[in-house]
C-alpha cells in the first residue's frame, strides 16, 4: 500500500529523531483518576438562533465559573472558501463573547493563529469575524504575538507560545466539528494547533508535523490545561475536511471542560469511533476521560443527535458500530 | 501637503520604529526579524534602516543564522532577508550564506528521499528538489525558498551556490498549483488538486525573475492583484509585479496597522525600493 507524504512525514521525523538524538521526549502527565466527566450536547438547528441561550445552558450544566478569569476564546480560522464552512462561525464566536462577559469574566479576548494563511486579518474579514462588535480591539493575531518559551514540548525540549495564551486564565477552544484528513477528525483538542507562533515555526507550522500530529496535539493540551471546549457543530464538515469537505448540518453545540470528554463526545456524533482517533487514546487517562461510562452526559443524548459523517475510504474502520 | 502613499508608509515605519531599533509586527510589541529586515530595506538609506540593521547584526548566531527575536533562540528561515540587507549594505554575510547554502528539507534526506524514491509511498512533489524550510529539521515550503533563491541571486557574484538557486527554483515549479499559483508548497493533497493563495503567489513571483514559462503565473498574479480583498497580497503581487516589468495598478489603501504590510507596500509603490531585490534571471 501507498501512503503519502504528510503520512509518512511524521513517522519518519520521529523515527529520525529517536535514532540520532536519543529520543527522550516529554515526560507525561502521571496517569490519574478523571471522570465523571460532564459534557453538554445542546441542540442548535440554525445560526440564526439565540445562540447565546444555547452556550450558557452549556456552560451552566458542566459548571464552569469564569468570574474574574482572563478568557481567551480561540476560534478555527483556517481558510475561507464561501462554498463550505471551514471555520467556526462567527455567530458562536459573538454569542460565546457576550456569554463569558455575561458571567463576570475580566476580560475576553479573541485569538488565532491560522496554519497556512498569511493575512489573519483578512481572512478573518473573509469569514465575517468583523461582525463581532469591537472585533480589532478584542483581536490578537496569535502568529504574530510576543512570544516565551515554555519547557519540555515533546522531544523538542522546548516551544515558544503566544504571551496572549499563556497569560490567558481560561482558554476556550471555539472548535468546529470536522473530519480531517491525516488525524481522522478535527475538534477541540487540534484546535490548538492555532496557539503555536508562525513567526517562530512557519506557515504551515512544520514542527508539529515532524513532531507528529497526535502527539502535538496531546502535549499542547497538557500545557493548555486551563481549557473549556464548545464545538460547532451546527454545521459541520464531513468527507476531505478540514479544508475541501462538505457542509454537514449536525445541528449540535458540544460542551465541557475535559476536552477529550468533549472529542470523544463528538466522534460518537459523527458516527466515528473515539477509541481509533490516536490523540484521543493517548490523550485517555492523561488529559482527560474518553469512555462513555466516564461521561456524564448532559443535555441531549448522543443517541438523539448522532448524525454519521461521511469519511474518506482510508478511514471506513472508523465508523462506529 | 499631503503625503504620497511611500511617504505616508516610510513615515509611519519611522515613528514606530522600536527603542531597540527594529519594527514588531503591530506596534507597541517586541521586535521580530521579518518585519525588521523588510522595513529596514524599504527604508534604506535612511539611519532608522541602520538601527535596524545593528539591531539585526546582534541577532546572528555563531553558525552563521539569524534568530527570528532577541529572546528566541533558534535559527531562522529569515536569514535569507538579512543576506539581502548585507548585500545592500555592501557587507559581507558568508557566514549567513553559508548556513543558507547548507540548509535544506528534510524531504532530501534520508529515510525520506529513500523510501519516496522506492515508492514506499507517494510524496506528491519531487524530493529530488532541494529547497528550504522555515526552520532545520522540517520540510521546505515555498516562502522560504522564494526568499533564499532571491537573497542568494543577489549574492551570487561572492558564492558559488548556482546548483541551489537551480533546484530552488525548480522546485518552485515543481509545486506550482495547476491554476498557476502557489500556495504554502503543496499542490495536491490525497491527489485532489490544492488551491494557491495571492499572498504566496506573489512571494514565488520574486525569485522567478526572468523566467520564460511563468507566463500564465503572472497572468494570474495580474488577475488577483486587482481582485484579493487581503492587503498583505496585494503587497506582495505588486512588489512582485514591478520586479517582473509589470506596472501593477495604483494602490490607494489607506496605511494600516501592520507593519510588515506597510514595509512591502512602501517597496513596491512608486519611487520605492523594489531595485533592491532584483535579480534578473538565474544563469
Amino acid at each position: 500500500m501507498s501512503i503519502t507524504r504528510r503520512e509518512f512525514l511524521p513517522l519518519a521525523g520521529a523515527s529520525l529523531l529517536a535514532g540520532y538524538a536519543g529520543f527522550e521526549g516529554g515526560k507525561p502527565e502521571p496517569r490519574r483518576a478523571f471522570g465523571p466527566s460532564p459534557v453538554a450536547i445542546v441542540k442548535a438547528s440554525s445560526y440564526s438562533e439565540d445562540l447565546a441561550s444555547k452556550i450558557l445552558e452549556g456552560v451552566r450544566a458542566c459548571a464552569l465559573d469564569v468570574r474574574g478569569k482572563r478568557v481567551l476564546l480561540k476560534p478555527n480560522l483556517v481558510e475561507f472558501d464561501p462554498h463550505t464552512c471551514i471555520n467556526t462561525n462567527v455567530a458562536v464566536i459573538a454569542a460565546a463573547y457576550d456569554v463569558f462577559k455575561t458571567l463576570g469574566a475580566s476580560e475576553v479576548k479573541i485569538g488565532e493563529g491560522p496554519g497556512h494563511r498569511r493575512d489573519t486579518y483578512a481572512l478573518a474579514e473573509m469569514a465575517r469575524y468583523m461582525d463581532v462588535s469591537n472585533f480589532d480591539s478584542l483581536f490578537v493575531d496569535l502568529n504574530r504575538d510576543n512570544v516565551s518559551p515554555v519547557q519540555r514540548f515533546a522531544d523538542r525540549g522546548e516551544i515558544y507560545l503566544p504571551n496572549t495564551a499563556l497569560r490567558a486564565d481560561l482558554i476556550v477552544s471555539l472548535a468546529k466539528m470536522k473530519t480531517h484528513h491525516w488525524a481522522g477528525a478535527t475538534l477541540s483538542m487540534k484546535n490548538f494547533f492555532g496557539l503555536v507562533p508562525g513567526s517562530v515555526y512557519g506557515w504551515p507550522k512544520n514542527e508539529l508535523h515532524q513532531v507528529g500530529i497526535p502527539r502535538s496535539i496531546v502535549e499542547l493540551n497538557r500545557i493548555f490545561r486551563r481549557s473549556f471546549a464548545i464545538v460547532d457543530g451546527i454545521v459541520g464538515m464531513e468527507g476531505n475536511g478540514p479544508i475541501q469537505g462538505t457542509p454537514k448540518a449536525a445541528g449540535v453545540l458540544v460542551m465541557g471542560s475535559d476536552l477529550p470528554a468533549v472529542d470523544s463526545t463528538c466522534c460518537r456524533i459523527m458516527g466515528i469511533d473515539p477509541a481509533k482517533i490516536e490523540y484521543l487514546q493517548m490523550a485517555t487517562g492523561q488529559l482527560g476521560v474518553t469512555e462513555t461510562s466516564r461521561i456524564d452526559q448532559r443535555g441531549e443524548s448522543i443517541r438523539s443527535v448522532r448524525s454519521d459523517f461521511q469519511l474518506l475510504k482510508q478511514y471506513a474502520d472508523l465508523r462506529l458500530a | 501637503m499631503e503625503e504620497s502613499f511611500l511617504e505616508a508608509r516610510l513615515n509611519l515605519l519611522r515613528r514606530v520604529q522600536n527603542p531597540d531599533g527594529g519594527w514588531s509586527y503591530f506596534p507597541g510589541k517586541q521586535s521580530w526579524i521579518e518585519p525588521t529586515a523588510w522595513a529596514a530595506l524599504a527604508l534604506y538609506p535612511d539611519p532608522a534602516s541602520d538601527r535596524a540593521w545593528s539591531l539585526l547584526k546582534s541577532w546572528q548566531r555563531r553558525d552563521g543564522s539569524f534568530k527570528p527575536a532577541a529572546d528566541v533562540q533558534a535559527p531562522n528561515w529569515a536569514t535569507a532577508l538579512c543576506v539581502n540587507l548585507a548585500t545592500v549594505r555592501g557587507e559581507a554575510s558568508d557566514k549567513a550564506i553559508d548556513w543558507l547554502l547548507d540548509s535544506w528539507g528534510v524531504e532530501n534526506d534520508f529515510p525520506l528521499h529513500t523510501t519516496a524514491k522506492l515508492r514506499i509511498f507517494d510524496p506528491e512533489r519531487n524530493f529530488d528538489l532541494k529547497a528550504w524550510p522555515w526552520k532545520p529539521g522540517e520540510s521546505s515550503w515555498v516562502e522560504p525558498t522564494a526568499h533564499s533563491i532571491v537573497a542568494l541571486k543577489r549574492a551570487r557574484p561572492h558564492v558559488h551556490s548556482r546548483a541551489r538557486i537551480g533546484t530552488g527554483e525548480a522546485q518552485l515549479i515543481d509545486v506550482r498549483c495547476p491554476d498557476g499559483g502557489w500556495n504554502f508548497g503543496v499542490p495536491k493533497v490525497l491527489g485532489i488538486d490544492q488551491p494557491s493563495y495571492p499572498e504566496t503567489t506573489g512571494i514565488a513571483l520574486l525569485a522567478l525573475q526572468g523566467r520564460t514559462d511563468i507566463a500564465h503565473s503572472l497572468d494570474l498574479a495580474r488577475k488577483w492583484v486587482a481582485e484579493t480583498p487581503s492587503p498583505m497580497a496585494r503587497a506582495w503581487l505588486t512588489l512582485a509585479l514591478r520586479l517582473h516589468g509589470i506596472e501593477p495598478p495604483e494602490n490607494q489603501a489607506p496605511v494600516g496597522t501592520d507593519m510588515l504590510i506597510t514595509a512591502i507596500e512602501a517597496l513596491g509603490a512608486p519611487g520605492g525600493n523594489h531595485a533592491l531585490l532584483k535579480t534578473g534571471a538565474s544563469a
